[in-house]
């Protein structure tokens, strides 16, 4: 009847027309939706990040050949897509842009730095594009402040989760009660502040001292007399490799030796930086590639070990980092499963359903309808590792755990 | 009165770079009146060349020479193809926009070739600190502000007693009229971006082994020991020494008795306030025009 009326009015083909556009347009989202089987990461691939985003490559790489080799999934190879954004929030936003709706790729992999996750959210939203962070453990990446977080999952640690882990075993440790905190300028370290503080306060502690630094100093003796003239007899970092150096060369130079209890920005490089020095240092993390391995993971290893012309597990800079994104990857392909297609709406809520055991963790499930448990890797999966002769080592294969 | 000890010593040591980047500021200007903004990453060069030949089997003794001779070739490459070039007017400003481009471009393929992190540069002087009046210092960090005075006093014999110095002299004194005297003001333009860039990877090499080795250390050195070339007056080489220990001093003691994040906002501000109070540098002469 609609029909016969269109057509029976003079301004019928205009009123076809628009009608027909209007129509089209109303689909369009649906459409949008269906994705290509690619897997896209705007990560630091140059600069002084560049380590991170090859160790999150490496990674990606390790799960995707193997998926590949095994037929894909739903029929299809996946793509491995690499966009550089050398830690720039802005570049970061180019990339999400172009690949959520020029590559149209089903999933995009974050990168290293919490600011850049900060800085999508609001276009991944606007898109209607999946992510999924490997390594940037902002709490805010995750938990939204206005709770409508849709589009971002994570397999990796969170800030708000990993402060009470740090606390705790910095209170394990603590021989006087009277534990500091070192951090870094910048949005990760500052950020973790509040999160540290309110772990202490849970635990009926108060942190006696809180220092800061800036990017590429070279000396804190002046940060560390403070903490030392507190009473710290252990610190809480949160810090990255060159700093950390400096850190620790500062200590030796004031005769200051406290327990360190570290986030993990610190990595292997640290080990051969600053070598003795961090005899002990420990570490969270989520997984360590050196020491004894799962059969499963000693494969992983051992493909990652030929394709990235590697000879010693103490090569892979960023471990947790690379596990993650390992098994972040088969996360996503478990979930693509789920959804039947290549469809960002079906895979996101898909997501949810995943039910899997990686070389972390056994993600059971992966990720629930909550604000919090879009994080997929549980306090319960951290690991406490530990620095001994320079290398980096599950705590219990090191002579620092400790013997009850 | 053992954190001033500590204040004062990792500042003599800080001082000392700012010192010795510096002092290549001032031997670039007094031969060309520029200046070269790649400075910071010729002393980064100096220290990663050095590393890399280390982790080759070279012994330090023989790496740091070969790193040192290539920065030199690299300082005179930069400024022929970078500064000559684009400094023939008297008020010519293009060898700014290279020189901070070429920097960009050092550190970037630095990046690519070497990778981004810090690596170790091993010296018996790093190992142990010595310990005193509740402060303690590597012996490495204290060759940094004795290294600065050397070559201070080095470039000063340099300039007096050699006939290469007396015509670099001559060429800062008056360009034109060296020339006229049969001396190749180009040439020694060239030596001097030599002698600077030298120096330059000399402080890189001292450094390494205290502070890692890597693409990103020399950026903001090069910026502060330019700013303090400029507020010693550029053209005075103890004043350059004094000003840039003095400075390195001054950032520890803010950090120590202020905070950590007011070192920077606090000793820029000194810097500009210096500047206020003596716009041709602390311990710079008013430069007399003839028209």
């Amino acid at each position: 009847m609609i029909w016969n009326f269109l057509r029976s009015t003079s301004r019928g083909p205009a009123l076809l027309a628009g009608t027909a556009l209007v129509l089209s347009l109303s689909i369009a989202p649906a459409n949008a939706q269906k994705a290509e089987p690619c897997i896209a990461g705007s990560w630091e691939l140059t600069g002084a990040l560049a380590h991170t985003g090859l160790a999150i490559k490496m990674g990606i790489d390790a799960a995707v050949d193997e998926i590949n080799e095994a037929g894909g999934v739903l029929g299809q190879k996946l793509r491995v897509i690499a966009y550089d954004d050398q830690g720039e929030p802005s570049r970061a936003v180019d990339n999400a842009r172009r690949i959520g709706e020029r590559d149209n790729c089903i999933i995009m992999i974050g990168g290293y730095r919490t600011p850049n996750a900060l800085a999508i959210r609001t276009v991944l939203s606007e898109i209607g594009q999946p992510w999924m962070g490997v390594i940037s453990a902002g709490t805010r990446v995750i938990e939204w402040e206005n709770g409508k977080n849709e589009w971002m999952f994570r397999v990796s640690a969170k800030d708000r989760w990993v402060a009470p882990f740090l606390v705790d075993h910095a209170l394990q440790r603590t021989k006087n009660k009277k534990i500091g905190f070192m951090f870094e300028a910048t949005g990760w370290g500052q950020g973790a502040v509040p999160d540290v503080e309110a772990a202490a306060k849970a635990k009926g502690t108060a942190l006696v001292g809180k220092e800061t630094f800036n990017i590429a100093d070279q000396d804190m003796s002046a940060q560390l007399i403070r903490l030392r003239d507190a009473g710290a007899d252990t610190l809480i970092f949160y810090t990255v490799d060159r700093e950390t150096d400096a850190i620790l060369r500062s200590m030796d130079r004031i005769g200051y030796k406290p327990t360190i209890v570290s986030a993990w920005g610190i990595g292997v490089q640290l080990g051969k930086t600053a070598g003795p020095l961090t005899e002990g240092v420990l570490v969270h993390g989520t997984f360590a590639w050196t020491g004894q391995l799962s059969p499963r993971a000693q494969k992983v290893w051992e493909r990652i070990k030929a394709k990235e012309n590697l000879k010693d597990p103490s090569e892979l800079v960023l471990p947790s980092g690379t596990a993650n994104a390992y098994d972040a990857v088969y996360v996503i392909a478990e979930a693509l499963k789920i959804a039947g297609a290549y469809d960002k709406t079906k895979l996101r809520d898909a997501f949810y359903q995943v039910k899997y055991e990686g070389i972390i963790a056994n993600y059971n499930p992966a990720f629930e309808r909550t604000v919090e448990r879009h994080d997929a890797i549980l306090p319960a999966h951290y690991k406490l590792l530990a620095y001994h002769k320079g290398i980096l080592l599950p705590v219990a294969q090191t002579p620092h755990a400790l013997r009850f | 009165m053992g954190e001033i000890l500590q204040y004062l010593l990792t500042g003599l040591s800080l001082g000392g770079i700012y010192a010795l980047v510096a002092l290549g500021f001032y031997i670039m200007w007094e031969a060309s009146k520029a200046a070269n903004f790649t400075h910071g990453d010729v002393y980064m060069f100096g220290a990663v060349v050095t590393v890399v030949l280390v982790e080759k089997g070279l012994p330090v003794v023989l790496a740091a020479p070969i790193a040192i001779a290539a920065a030199a070739v690299i300082g005179a490459l930069i400024e022929r193809l970078l500064v000559r070039p684009f400094n023939k007017e008297p008020n010519a400003i293009g060898w700014m926009l290279t020189t901070i481009a070429a920097g960009i471009m050092i550190e970037s393929m630095a990046t690519i070739t070497y990778g981004p992190l810090g690596r170790p540069l091993p010296s018996p002087l790093a190992e142990q600190p010595i310990r005193f009046g509740g402060a303690g210092i590597y012996p490495q960090e204290m060759l940094l502000p004795i290294a600065a005075v050397a070559a201070m006093f080095g470039l000063e014999a340099f300039y007096r007693r050699t006939t290469l110095g007396r015509a670099m002299r001559a060429v800062a004194f008056n360009r034109t009229a060296a020339g006229l005297m049969g001396i190749n003001p180009n040439r020694i333009a060239l030596i001097a971006f030599a002698l600077a860039a030298a120096i330059g990877a000399f402080a890189g090499i001292l450094v390494a082994p205290v502070v890692q080795a890597m693409p990103a250390m020399g950026s903001l050195i090069g910026l502060k020991a330019f700013g303090v070339a400029i507020v010693a007056g550029i053209a005075n080489a103890r004043g350059v020494v004094i000003v840039g220990i003095c400075y390195g001093v001054i950032e520890k003691f803010i950090e120590g008795y202020i905070s950590t994040g007011a070192r920077n906002a606090v000793g820029f501000t000194l810097m500009i306030l210096a500047l206020l109070l003596f716009p041709q540098g602390i311990f710079g002469r008013r430069e007399v025009v003839k028209v």
